[in-house]
């Protein structure tokens, strides 16, 4: 079923200073929710997870369209959460905008759950792309972005991917496509958090400047601290001027921020936190993760 | 063969207007009149067949009909992953097509050969698998592989190859009966159907009436076919142009295993081996016997030894 455009929620945002505020209290308590979903599930990807916060609620929180009635309306803008790994990161900030219900928060990891370690759609309807396998949500972008214009759509693609993620050949196959077919309505977000699964990233392939690379291949580049939601916001503001070319938005992130327990990022790509860890990431954000205000 | 393909997909393109073609940079002069006739419908991707397949999956999910086209062995082993997780894993309506499968570039060296994109092909669940023999198959086929809501794999040959006629119609997922005869069936999938075509009609002057049956459909195979087959032959004998592991005979040995089938099963084809010497695929198919005359002596052996 089809809605019209006027049905679709957008969420009205107020000045920059009274989001900044609220939007920081929404990143610490998803945070501390990742944590304690990592812990309860004895997951790991808990660095990949916390770095993305801030993007996600800024994504979220007024700058997807989306319908939480019905997030299958046409007219919703895609996303596709690439770096599938962190799920727990976008289950929660699902969780928090009402798309999901929080108690489904605590399946998140457990077999047949909606909300396995890598996003499935066939198992969360909600979904716009599966992910788990690094590499393809941009390419599968470009494709959508292609078809909304064939579509004469308005609604728009956006693809958060890592840092890490740009190691892949195919990152740069789609690059290439989207600049060649002026995929305006594409907007891509790297989650810089310079670490990858065994090492850091500029010591793996010296990706010293990836918004550098993007802009050599014809993209609007812009960067931002990817844990200011007033930068990110005005960063996917500026993205709203039409170029004929996609945009990246390279989020420079610190995976520990506001931790100091979590300062060994390579770590923690792969440990769960303990009960002890999770108490102190409470203590340090200064609130309950969502789990347990259910 | 090419030209039916271009032919066949510009009238189904007419008809449908969610039909997109992707190719990766190959098909010279081939897709002239989609591209002038549907611009924004025909996409060269360039030579980056990974992101061919990843867009396809991106359009189909948008509601078109992407056809992703490129030389068989670019097609499948290359963006294998992505076919498998872009475009297998949610059961996108993707058709890839594969030109010049098995030996045809044969010439052209190992890179070149594609002599694994059904093995390939058929591993990913859910995908239906097509090798048509000759211009009149893919012709026939190609709609019905559109109207598909889940992904298929197909093969088309080079420019004016053989055609062979026979009466029975052609239906995705059937066998087709190309020749009747008694006591050997064979089995080919692909256009080294020509070569048993030609070879049983040789054979049937010396008084040896083999039945042919065409399996353009590897993937899902025609179960009902090969029992009722079974139960009339002795024999079967799969001839094909592909490696052992994966093929039409492996997916006929697995029926057999999965059925228990007494049928005694015989391969003529290629070994395990990346074939070296560039040579041209008549050559080739010599080697292996499964040319004309390859298949002519092969199989009046079979039909001479006792105890079949």
């Amino acid at each position: 079923m089809r809605k019209s455009a006027a049905n679709l929620m957008t969420v009205e945002i107020a000045s920059p200073a009274v989001l900044n505020m609220d939007l920081n209290q929404k990143g610490r308590q998803i945070r501390a929710t990742c944590i304690q979903m990592a812990h309860d599930a004895k997951e790991s990807h808990v660095k990949g997870a916390l770095s993305c916060v801030d993007i996600l609620v800024t994504l979220f929180n007024g700058v997807l369209k989306y319908d939480v009635e019905n997030f299958a309306n046409a007219h919703r803008d895609r996303f596709i959460f690439s770096k599938g790994h962190a799920a727990s990161a976008l289950y929660a900030t699902l969780a928090d905008v009402g798309i999901i219900p929080k108690t489904l928060l605590k399946s998140y990891g457990q077999s047949n759950s909606p909300l396995p370690s890598h996003p499935c759609k066939h198992m969360l309807k909600v979904l716009d792309w599966s992910s788990g396998s690094l590499g393809h949500g941009l390419g599968v972008g470009t494709g959508m972005a292609y078809a909304l214009k064939l579509n004469h759509s308005s609604s728009r693609v956006f693809v958060l991917i890592s840092d890490g993620e740009c190691n892949e050949g195919s990152t740069w196959e789609a690059a290439q496509f989207a600049i060649a077919n002026k995929l305006d309505n594409l907007i891509v977000i790297v989650d810089n958090n310079g670490s990858q699964s065994i090492g850091y990233t500029e010591d793996i392939l010296g990706q010293a400047n990836i918004a550098e690379k993007f802009g050599v291949f014809g993209w609007t580049t812009l960067e931002c601290d990817g844990h200011s939601n007033s930068e990110l916001f005005e960063a996917f503001q500026s993205t709203n001027i039409k170029q004929d070319r996609p945009s990246v938005i390279v989020a420079h992130t610190d995976p520990g921020k506001g931790l100091d327990f979590l300062s060994d990022h390579i770590l923690w790509h792969y440990r769960t936190p303990s009960s002890h860890e999770v108490l102190l990431a409470k203590q340090q954000l200064d609130c309950n993760s969502l789990v347990e205000e259910l | 063969m090419r030209k039916a393909f271009a032919d066949t997909l510009f009238d189904c393109a007419l008809q449908d207007e969610r039909i997109l073609l992707l190719t990766g940079d190959l098909g010279y002069q081939l897709f002239t009149s989609f591209d002038e006739t549907f611009p924004n419908r025909f996409i060269n991707v360039g030579v980056a067949e990974a992101q061919m397949m990843a867009a396809a999956a991106g359009l189909a999910v948008e509601g078109f009909k992407p056809v992703a086209y490129s030389i068989a062995s670019f097609a499948t082993a290359r963006p294998f992953e992505q076919i498998r997780y872009c475009i297998g894993y949610p059961q996108l309506p993707v058709l890839i097509v594969g030109a010049g499968r098995g030996l045809l570039y044969g010439q052209s060296g190992v890179s070149h050969h594609a002599m694994d994109d059904v093995a390939l092909m058929s591993a990913i669940p859910g995908m239906t698998v097509v090798l048509p023999g000759d211009k009149t198959e893919l012709a026939a086929l190609l709609p019905q592989l559109i109207e598909l809501d889940s992904p298929s794999y197909m093969t088309v040959g080079r420019y004016g190859e053989p055609t062979y006629i026979a009466d029975e119609e052609i239906r995705l997922g059937q066998c087709r009966l190309l020749r009747p005869g008694e006591k050997l069936t064979l089995f080919s999938t692909g256009e080294v159907a020509n070569e048993v075509v030609n070879a049983v009609d040789i054979l049937n002057q010396s008084g040896i009436f083999p039945k042919a049956y065409q399996v353009h459909t590897i993937k899902p195979l025609d179960f009902e076919c090969l029992e009722s087959e079974a139960e009339l032959s002795d024999v079967f004998v799969v001839i094909e142009e592909h490696l052992p592991q994966g093929g039409l005979w492996s997916a006929i040995a697995q029926w057999k295993a999965e059925y228990n089938s007494p049928v005694q099963l015989v391969r003529i084809g290629p070994p395990d081996a990346f074939l070296l010497g560039n040579k041209r695929r008549n050559e080739y198919r010599k080697d292996y016997f499964i040319d004309t005359k390859g298949l002519v002596n092969k199989i009046s052996e079979l039909w001479n030894t006792d105890g079949i």
